[in-house]
């Protein structure tokens, strides 16, 4: 019982420390992909005086991702279909160029007057048509949710690291007398310390199992049966098997630190 | 016979300004048998402290088998200590260990094989009467019984020199005996120089020892 105790007090806040580590990564990796897709589906308006290229567009700003042009006979056909063949033909001539310009990026409003800024600087850009209203309140949602899990996975890992702390303190308690013993016997740092790393390198690898254990049956289990739509279409991205070596190297790392600072920490009396 | 400590005006103190021992000159030979004695607070354990390399001289200078312990490096300390055989009041032994483990901590730390260990355990164990306690754990032992695993860890290596520290001051007068032999065998036989600091000299003692007293200003004097 004291053996399982032991462990499970170094296992558990581990545990919570890989689980705001292993959400910041899938959800930063959802979040980038729901991102894209915001930024795929969002596109400005450009009327232009003159026909214009892709190339023209990104020497004002580079957040231009693609170009397309509206093609005016469609836009002509859409407001009248009556018009005469000859007073088509002089519209159309007339009619400034129409540009619908996708970004790289999922940018706030700001960002956006900066790139309509932009783009107006040119005498050849007349118009430049953002839709910033229905994009402002998306994109304000998106961030509040994005700012919310953050502050969730940052406020669990700080948990993760006091509970740590306070096991550093009982490694303290348990494993200072027989490191101070060995060192009298003239024992090297890692000698005295080999009995404590090999207690925090096992804890370190069954955390990060753990931890992606309960990953994976979040993905393979929980996902399917639930209805959330977002989930469900970015399933492949929520854990993949690169995550477990992550996992593996972040609990190693903290375990060791942890190890280390206890172990210098031990003065000879 | 060389010397195994030589102190010449060896001074001692945890802070500035205030010597624990004063001025110090002194020597031990090898296969001597050396009493250190001294009122409460005199130095005794803090001189003892300064031949394994836990505290430095603040002036002077003390050589320890042929090493100068104010210049010494930490790993040449850890070296030393793994020739050094050490004697606790409070036996320090690690209770989460079995008494072999604790036995043959000084063969593990100097590398030694499992079977080594194993033979030698048995054979130190035998030689302070405590076979059959091997898989024992030291708070399952009476106190006599753990100081024995204490000298049993400090003559594991065979040391050239053994330092105790009030080694029967927790003791029975048989406990003490049987201690009291062990570290005469380990002089006479092994000719292992053993310096023991004690508030009593035993009023029965069977080989020919020195005594240095050091006195309430840390002086050391010779007495014997």
């Amino acid at each position: 019982m004291k053996f399982v105790k032991q462990h499970l007090a170094i296992i558990l806040p581990m545990v919570a420390i890989l689980l705001g580590l292993e959400f910041f990564i899938v959800f930063d990796r959802s979040t980038k992909s729901y991102e894209a897709s915001l930024a795929n589906s969002y596109a400005m308006l450009v009327v232009a005086k003159e026909e214009m290229s892709i190339d023209d567009f990104r020497t004002w700003d580079d957040h231009v991702f693609k170009v397309a042009e509206i093609e005016k006979s469609k836009i002509i056909n859409r407001v009248g279909a009556s018009f005469q063949a000859t007073n088509a033909q002089n519209i159309n001539e007339k009619m400034p160029n129409f540009y619908s310009i996708k970004l790289d990026s999922y940018l706030n409003n700001k960002e956006l007057e900066e790139v309509k800024k932009n783009f107006l600087k040119s005498d050849k850009v007349t118009r430049v048509e953002t839709f910033d209203t229905l994009h402002q309140s998306n994109y304000g949602l998106f961030s509040f949710i994005k700012f919310s899990f953050r502050t969730f996975i940052v406020f669990m890992t700080i948990i993760g690291f006091f509970l740590i702390l306070k096991q550093m303190e009982v490694w303290n308690y348990l494993h200072a007398e027989r490191m101070k013993v060995m060192d009298i016997f003239g024992a090297s740092l890692f000698l005295r310390s080999k009995v404590l790393i090999n207690m925090a390198f096992i804890d370190a690898i069954i955390s990060a199992f753990l931890t992606s254990a309960i990953f994976y049956f979040i993905q393979n289990r929980w996902i399917e049966g639930s209805n959330i739509a977002i989930l469900q279409d970015n399933i492949d991205k929520l854990f993949t098997f690169h995550d477990l070596f992550t996992l593996i190297f972040a609990s190693i790392i903290i375990a060791m630190v942890a190890v280390f600072l206890v172990v210098i920490n031990v003065k000879e009396e | 016979m060389p010397n195994i400590i030589t102190a010449i005006n060896l001074s001692l103190s945890y802070e500035e300004n205030e010597e624990i021992i004063s001025n110090a000159s002194f020597s031990v030979k090898k296969g001597d048998f050396v009493f250190i004695t001294g009122p409460s607070g005199s130095g005794k354990s803090t001189l003892l402290k300064s031949f394994y390399g836990n505290l430095k001289p603040q002036q002077g200078s003390l050589t320890i088998g042929g090493l100068d312990m104010k210049e010494i490096k930490k790993a040449k300390l850890q070296e030393l200590r793994t020739h050094l055989g050490i004697v606790f009041q409070d036996y320090r032994l690690i209770n989460e260990w079995t008494v072999e483990r604790n036995v043959v901590l000084p063969l593990w730390i100097a590398g030694y094989s499992k079977e080594i260990q194993a033979t030698q355990a048995q054979r130190l164990l035998h030689h302070v009467k405590l076979s059959g306690k091997e898989q024992k754990y030291p708070l399952e032992l009476s106190g006599g019984e753990q100081q024995r695993v204490g000298v049993a860890r400090a003559l594991a290596k065979n040391p050239f020199l053994i330092l105790a520290d009030e080694p029967t001051g927790n003791l029975d007068e048989f406990s003490s005996n049987v201690i009291w032999d062990l570290l005469e065998n380990a002089c006479q036989q092994l000719d292992t120089t053993v310096v023991v600091v004690t508030h009593k000299i035993p009023t029965v003692f069977n080989i020919n020892y020195r005594h240095l007293r050091i006195d309430e200003g840390g002086r050391v004097h010779e007495v014997r």
